[in-house]
């Protein structure tokens, strides 16, 4: 985020003496007036946008038995047990698991989708083969397909190749450029590249490989790292994917495991549910906050041209 | 986002799914079944939903298993409800079903139907014991072309209190069983007395169950045999108008259980009584951290009437698709009659279904109060209804949420109850 700055032109009133002075010195207060009202607002939206995160760190702390007496923000009788109890482990799986598992899908998820995306972008960009345009489309069409119509037919592939309960089903898609919005997203990126750079390499004796590796990569850093993020955030707050291929409770990512300690049919620990849920967003939120300024970048540069 | 999916949606469309399975007509056949094989190394799948707390009672039954039977080994697998029963329809289309699932009565008919279960009374007396069981529970998991599922426990509708949260109004406790005025006359006292923070109980018009203990006291069924609505739309707009009185004054106002939902009133210690499941008693104390909670007997405006029933919650059942049946029967077996599993789970699956298992089960404390409970409503208990009609779930779920709404203010009585046949007319497929 950027900070601001008080603007050097607006003189600003540095002796309170002379504040009873009328005349050109309340002008500046006049213009921050609008600007300190700006920010009481955006910081009043801000906490009606983090409560909820607030109440989930607050309530984390809530015996169970709380949960339905007390909604306050503060607990009233404080305890650490939820995160005892959930670094205990679930079912005699280590917490820890759940971390790796979510983990190994997402890491797995970004580097899949930035090899593939990124090569299936170049080709779709910069490569004239036969029923390239019709393919083009085709993959645009996949971005209006709903996931559900997917399930089932994508369900029996699998079964049938043997690879349930295994991360393949979660993860082979990613390396071969299903996500056709990361595709679509690079393509746009590299049709803004000058084409003169590839020529110039071209010249240099460069086959696509070389162009590929040596001059569109690095150029389209933005967009890569946009992908990646996304990738991320998508894969460790997916939900439905493994709960359909995934069947040993060893192999469950985080958003299986935060709903473990629910049972509305017998008894529910809301506690150890919103402890484990504030752990699992750790990693996320530090994910976000490490490289939100490249996202940022990115976002930025993709209008920029050359 | 591209990905933002609901949950619900999927549902419908894996449902959809699964009903095409029917017109392609998915059947088992009818073979004699084999002995089980003491020598072949045997995988079976198995998943069940729960908590961590039902997982870890799972583990050991399952360990008690693979060493009575060390050719059989079992994966389990578990999530919660919800998500448990999507991945089955995935499943259930996708032709993987698990060998050996826990399974709910409000999915039988729909599963059953279909032929993705294994016919099970090709095993009664030859993998499968029943003679412990009792033949109207037995029955439950019988539709017309078998029986697919065998429950493992029971429960009965019943009202519970919390006699901390009522000794601190000075009412006197209900005492179960007589009339609904008497029972109205007890939330309205515990209302007074709770001067707004603590009310007698909840609108006893919103659950389908509240109308069908009331249909069931004058002699009637919620569905006909035909497996329609037994109740006309203008009866329905008058049972819910006859709470109108207790939600103006009595009941907990439904914005309040809102704000606590998925807490229910009782579980917030905000409400005195409630009527459930007599198998929520867990989770009741669970929920409200109370010392102790009593169970009674829900009112009648007809004594003589067998108004009450025995309610089968869950089940289990194997697959149609399963390639080793009679270790699936086996396990089936296991789970139902098992005393060991009896005494690993108590009565965490329900009351025990069956003498054996209960006799394992060592019944004490809340458990040992839900089964005297059982015991002593004997008198009301008639026959169950019918296996629930595909799609129940929703029915169900509509009513409630209409019923909610009715005391919200959201709508009116006469409009719910038209809402509510619209929907169950899609539902039913009228």
């Amino acid at each position: 985020m950027t900070t601001i700055e008080s603007n050097p032109a607006v003189p600003v009133p540095v002796d309170p003496d002379h504040r009873r002075q009328s005349g050109p010195r309340r002008r500046p207060m006049r213009r921050h007036l609008p600007t300190a009202l700006w920010i009481v607002g955006i910081l009043a939206l801000t906490a009606v946008v983090l409560y909820p995160l607030l109440w989930m760190f607050s309530a984390s702390f809530k015996p169970n038995a709380e949960f339905g007496s007390n909604q306050g923000l503060l607990p009233e009788n404080p305890t650490f047990d939820n995160f005892v109890k959930v670094m205990q482990g679930i079912a005699g799986i280590p917490t820890w698991k759940f971390f790796l598992n979510s983990l190994i899908l997402a890491i797995g998820a970004v580097i899949g989708t930035v090899i593939s995306s990124s090569m299936a972008a170049y080709a779709f960009s910069r490569i004239t083969f036969k029923g390239s345009k019709i393919l083009f489309a085709a993959m645009i069409g996949t971005l209006l397909l709903p996931f559900h119509v997917l399930i089932i037919p994508q369900y029996i592939i699998f079964r049938n190749l043997g690879l349930i309960d295994t991360f393949w089903p979660l993860l082979a898609g990613k390396f071969l450029a299903t996500e056709a919005f990361f595709v679509f997203l690079m393509v746009q990126f590299i049709r803004n590249l000058p084409r003169e750079l590839d020529e110039a390499a071209r010249i240099d004796g460069c086959g696509h490989g070389r162009i590929f590796l040596s001059i569109t990569l690095p150029l389209i850093k933005p967009a890569l790292i946009t992908s990646s993020i996304f990738a991320f955030i998508w894969s460790w707050n997916d939900f439905l994917g493994p709960l359909l291929y995934l069947n040993s409770p060893d192999k469950y990512p985080l958003p299986l495991a935060l709903n473990i300690f629910n049972d509305q049919t017998s008894t529910s620990d809301y506690g150890a549910t919103i402890a484990i849920s504030v752990l699992a967003l750790l990693p996320v939120m530090l994910f976000f906050i490490i490289f939100q300024r490249f996202l940022v970048d990115g976002v930025a540069t993709q209008g920029l041209k050359g | 986002m591209f990905r933002t999916l609901t949950r619900r949606t999927l549902t419908g469309v894996a449902a959809l799914a699964a009903t095409g399975l029917v017109l392609t007509g998915c059947g088992g056949g009818g073979n004699e079944p084999a002995a089980l094989d003491t020598e072949e190394q045997i995988t079976l799948n198995y998943t069940f939903w729960g908590n961590d707390d039902r997982a870890a009672r799972y583990d050991k039954a399952i360990a008690a298993f693979e060493e009575e039977y060390p050719n059989i080994t079992i994966n389990d697998t578990f999530t919660d409800y919800p998500s448990y029963w999507e991945k089955r329809q995935t499943e259930a289309a996708g032709g993987g079903l698990p060998d050996v699932m826990q399974f709910d009565y409000t999915y039988l008919r729909q599963y059953g139907d279909n032929g993705l279960l294994l016919n099970l009374e090709d095993y009664f007396g030859n993998g499968v014991t029943t003679d412990a069981i009792d033949e109207t529970l037995l029955a439950t998991g019988t539709l017309e072309d078998g029986t697919f599922a065998i429950p493992t426990g029971y429960s009965a509708w019943s009202v519970f209190q919390n006699p901390g949260l009522l000794a601190d109004t000075g009412v006197e406790p209900y005492e179960g069983g007589t009339s609904w005025e008497d029972y109205d006359a007890y939330m309205a006292a515990v209302t007074e007395a709770g001067g707004g923070t603590v009310y007698g109980g909840t609108d006893t018009t919103q659950r389908i169950q509240d109308l069908e203990l009331k249909l069931r006291q004058q002699g009637r069924e919620l569905f006909t045999e035909e497996g329609e609505l037994n109740f006309t739309q203008e009866e329905l707009a008058e049972h819910w108008t006859e709470g109108q009185e207790n939600r103006d004054s009595v009941t907990v106002p439904q914005s309040k259980l809102e704000e606590i939902n998925p807490v229910s009133g009782f579980g917030g210690s905000i409400t005195t009584s409630e009527m459930s499941w007599s198998n929520f008693l867990g989770g009741y104390l669970g929920d409200s951290g109370a010392e102790e909670i009593t169970i009674v007997a829900p009112p009648t405006s007809n004594p003589d009437e067998k108004d009450l029933y025995r309610k089968v919650g869950l089940m289990q059942a194997a697959s149609a698709q399963t390639e080793h049946p009679e270790a699936a029967a086996a396990f089936v077996d296991f789970l139902i009659n098992s005393p060991e599993v009896g005494e690993i789970f108590g009565a965490t699956l329900g009351i025990p279904a069956s003498e054996t298992q209960l006799e394992g089960a060592n019944l004490e404390g809340p458990d040992q109060a839900v089964k005297d409970y059982l015991d002593s409503i004997e008198d009301r208990i008639g026959d169950a209804p019918a296996a629930p009609v595909n799609g129940f779930g929703a029915i169900e779920q509509t009513f409630w949420d209409l019923g909610k709404s009715i005391g919200l203010g959201a709508v009116t009585p006469e409009d719910a109850a038209k809402q509510f046949f619209d929907e169950a007319a899609v539902t039913l497929g009228n």
